[in-house]
């Protein structure tokens, strides 16, 4: 069997990159006792995955990861041995127990949503009144960052919905394992389209993970 | 934006930001408030270096552990971070709750190594404390430092309040309880000061005054004030098992240099090996029960979920009971997948059966440390270990299956001639032919021998105290012969540029005038000269120039039998006698047995009960 739990990574440790995040929780695994699977082979390592892994910089408040266990485990048991073993810092919100069955997360993975703080409010206003300006073009030209280039591409489909209020705007956009829209290439793309010149300096945070329900809508991750 | 939120700002351009951002799992999480002391632990160098070493892991265990202490982390930020905060007028902060240094009630420094000095200049200039002792005031924290460069604090004196000597557990709480008096009852700082020179250990700098004569050479080192001891006697803890050692220790998020448990065995070495400085310093051996260790080893296990835990010490073979500790360790680890790693494995001493079951979890390069290349230049050292030793244990690594051997030496050493250089040429060509001599479908593939040479400074409380380095033309050209010898198929060498050493050389066996060099140096642009990148040796002497001293003063220099050391007033439980004898004989080559087939009367015999090998005769 499988857990799936979701867990926050706070503020103070959004510099920390997606492989330390991922050695944090086997360690933290490690510490708290449950009983995990290992993989086989020369250098055993604890079954775990992620459904995404989170930028070096972002917060996130619902990340998600998927633990093979080696015995039956209560999924709440799960969640009061690891919060004990976790820093403050990785807290552990909700747990649930799968079937082994159960489709891998990041090929269920459809959409994130990000709340992306603004630090200057006046900056934030400008953004903010861009945002219907920008959705009614018919294509949102963006740069997307491949290993070797920067490409030209058209984020207009990637991005589900977009709304401002004061500091905070908020986005659900296209994550899926082909392609992604990037909140630094939404923010990029609206801040040319507010008539701003220098880079907006913004604070990101992942607030869910989302795949397809049966129905075809989006819905969180963790529940499907 | 406040303090913090252009602390965060800079955070965005930094490189490596996790060196800045704490939180990591076992961090003090007690509040500011609720502790009336708070002590600055200061590592002067980088996270992923200071969070590698194991005497900050136990005292921020010991200091946290009193409810009425707060200990929280410093470390030297790298240039990048500097000229950020410099940017944003931003102070040093702590790691954990982000207090600015100057709020602290004590801040404390870990000398580990020479070069680290001027970050030590720098963190103080970085925290808005003044440099200088003698600058500070009542508002400013106490200033103090320990770790075995703190034998020598003479270069550090001007910046250092106190020095902690010796072992620091016992000292570090009476220290901090004394500071508590001056702040909760308002003790003036000298009167802090002159009641911390009466705890046993603590050295206040400020207390003496030294003289010296036209050509630089000290013709006296005497207390100013009254009531302070003439000599200042190391602490020593004497039973390891009822001294403080961390369940818990701290668990960084981004890799650090020895990411793992560090589980010390045992403190100090009956070796003897003249060059080495921890092996005197460290002195008496004293060893943990292996029960007190498997408790340990089982609670760090399970308190940081560390992979691995390596057994630490300065001679780990020499332990009592290394196999019944290794086989208990790995029976009870095997199900936890923890596997055992031995750093300082020594050749004569580590057995067969031990290494087997080492390579049963995980399988990594074995190092030895024959130190020379000859006997003669073994026995002039007294590494007492012979060729035959290290082949026999060369070959047993490569019949279990290792292929990757390193092989440490020293070159500059007292005495030294061609002929011991390449005799570590020899040595590295009869390990590959070991490795050769294993039938192939026995042997591990891949085969690589390192070979590192570091050139030789001496230091204090060593037999090679008075001992001249040698200059770094001379340096240069062993170095160089070094390079032709050891081109040899399978073998890789590694060497250092000897500016370092020499500059090493100057600091660690420097007076008090030399306080004055690193405040230039530091003035001068000189921070984080341990790294190669940042070290800047033409900077440093014009340091030397411009404070009017000869730096082959320090360095390349013979010192006399009667010269009064920097050092002489610190004791460290060795003998200066003692130390002359140990260097006549190595100049005969004459070696001297290991400590537990006898005393040699190095001086602990003098305080009773100290070392268990001790023969009160042989004063």
């Amino acid at each position: 069997m499988r857990i799936l739990a979701v867990f926050e990574k706070s503020e103070r440790i959004r510099h920390i990159g997606h492989l330390d995040i991922q050695r944090s929780m086997q360690r933290g695994l490690r510490r708290s006792g449950l009983p995990v699977a290992y993989s086989n082979g020369f250098n055993p390592h604890i079954l775990i995955t992620f459904a995404s892994a989170l930028s070096t910089g972002a917060c996130g408040q619902r990340e998600i990861m998927d633990v093979t266990m080696a015995e039956p485990t209560d999924a709440e048991v799960f969640l009061a041995k690891m919060n004990r073993a976790m820093p403050p810092e990785l807290h552990l919100k909700e747990a649930r127990a799968v079937d082994d069955r159960h489709p891998a997360l990041m090929g269920s993975l459809r959409a994130a949503s990000y709340d992306l703080m603004v630090y200057d409010s006046q900056e934030a206003a400008l953004l903010n009144s861009a945002i219907p300006l920008m959705m009614d073009q018919p294509s949102i030209p963006a740069m997307r960052k491949t290993k070797t280039a920067l490409k030209e591409c058209d984020i207009k489909p990637l991005i589900y919905s977009l709304s401002g209020e004061g500091q905070h705007i908020r986005a659900m956009l296209a994550l899926t394992e082909k392609e992604a829209c990037k909140p630094g290439m939404l923010m990029e793309a609206l801040a040319g389209a507010a008539g701003l010149k220098e880079p907006v300096r913004f604070l990101t945070t992942r607030t869910g993970l989302f795949g397809e329900n049966t129905e075809g809508n989006l819905a969180p991750l963790e529940l499907l | 934006m406040n303090e913090n939120e252009r602390f965060e700002k800079i955070l965005e351009k930094v490189q490596k930001a996790p060196r800045y951002t704490g939180g990591e799992m076992n961090t003090a999480v007690k509040e500011w408030d609720d502790c009336p002391l708070h002590f600055g632990f200061c590592f002067p160098d980088t996270y992923e270096v200071g969070m590698s070493h194991l005497g900050l892991k136990i005292l921020y265990g010991l200091i946290n552990r009193e409810e009425w202490s707060l200990c929280e982390r410093f470390f030297m930020p790298w240039t990048d971070m500097i000229a950020l905060m410099k940017e944003e007028n931003l102070p040093l902060l702590s790691t954990e709750s982000r207090h600015p240094m100057h709020e602290f009630d004590v801040i404390g420094f870990t000398l580990q190594y020479e070069m680290s000095y001027t970050n030590i200049l720098a963190m103080l200039d970085m925290g808005g404390i003044p440099l200088e002792g003698k600058d500070r005031g009542e508002s400013d924290p106490i200033v103090v430092a320990g770790g075995p460069c703190a034998f020598n604090p003479e270069p550090l004196a001007d910046f250092i309040d106190a020095f902690m000597i010796g072992d620091g557990e016992d000292v570090m709480t009476e220290l901090n309880r004394v500071i508590l008096e001056r702040k909760q009852k308002g003790l003036s700082r000298k009167e802090c000061l002159r009641k911390l020179a009466n705890l046993e250990g603590v050295y206040v700098p400020s207390f003496y005054d030294v003289e010296y004569d036209a050509s630089g050479i000290i013709t006296g080192i005497h207390p100013n004030t009254p009531g302070v001891p003439e000599t200042i006697r190391k602490r020593v803890v004497t039973d390891l098992n009822q001294t403080y050692y961390p369940e818990e220790i701290p668990v960084p998020y981004t890799e650090v240099v020895f990411d793992r448990i560090m589980l010390e065995i045992m403190r100090g070495c009956t070796r003897g090996c003249r060059f080495c400085q921890a092996g005197m310093l460290y002195r008496p051996v004293r060893e943990r029960s292996l029960e007190k260790l498997i408790d340990l080893s089982e609670k760090l296990v399970a308190s940081t979920g560390y992979e691995e835990i390596s057994l630490s010490s300065l001679s780990s073979g020499d332990y009592t009971c290394l196999p019944e500790l290794i086989r208990e360790l790995m029976r009870r680890m095997k199900d936890k997948r923890v596997s055992i790693s031995l750093p300082s494995l020594r050749i004569d001493s580590v057995l067969k059966e031990s290494l087997e079951e080492t390579q049963q979890v995980k399988k990594t390069s074995l190092t030895f440390a024959p130190e020379a290349g000859t006997q003669r230049m073994r026995d002039v050292i007294n590494k007492g270990v012979t060729e035959s030793d290290l082949l026999e244990k060369v070959r047993d690594a490569f019949e279990g299956g290792w292929s990757s051997v390193k092989l440490y030496f020293m070159d500059g050493l007292p005495t030294e001639t061609d002929e011991d250089l390449d005799g570590i040429a020899d040595l590295a060509r009869k390990v590959v032919e070991e490795y050769f001599r294993v039938p192939r479908e026995r042997r591990a593939k891949g085969l690589r021998v390192t070979v590192s040479a570091s050139t030789f400074v001496p230091k204090p409380f060593t037999p090679f105290q008075w001992a001249a380095q040698d200059t770094i033309p001379e340096i240069i050209r062993k170095q160089d012969h070094l390079k032709k010898v050891l081109n040899i198929k399978g073998v890789n060498f590694n060497w250092h540029e000897p500016y370092v050493s020499f500059l090493e050389a100057c600091v660690s066996r420097g007076d008090r005038r030399i306080g004055r060099v690193l405040l230039t140096a530091y003035r001068l642009g000189c921070i984080l000269d341990g790294w190669t990148e940042t070290f800047r040796f033409d900077t440093w002497m014009e340091a030397f120039k411009a404070c009017g001293l000869d730096p082959a003063f320090y360095a390349n220099r013979e010192r006399g039998r009667d010269e009064i050391l920097p050092w002489d007033h610190i004791d460290s439980g060795i003998t200066k006698q003692f130390l002359w004898h140990e260097k006549e004989k190595s100049e005969q080559a004459v070696t001297t047995k290991d400590c537990r087939k006898g005393c040699n009367g190095c001086g602990l015999q003098r305080w009773k009960g100290v070392c268990g090998y001790a023969n009160p005769r042989s004063v």
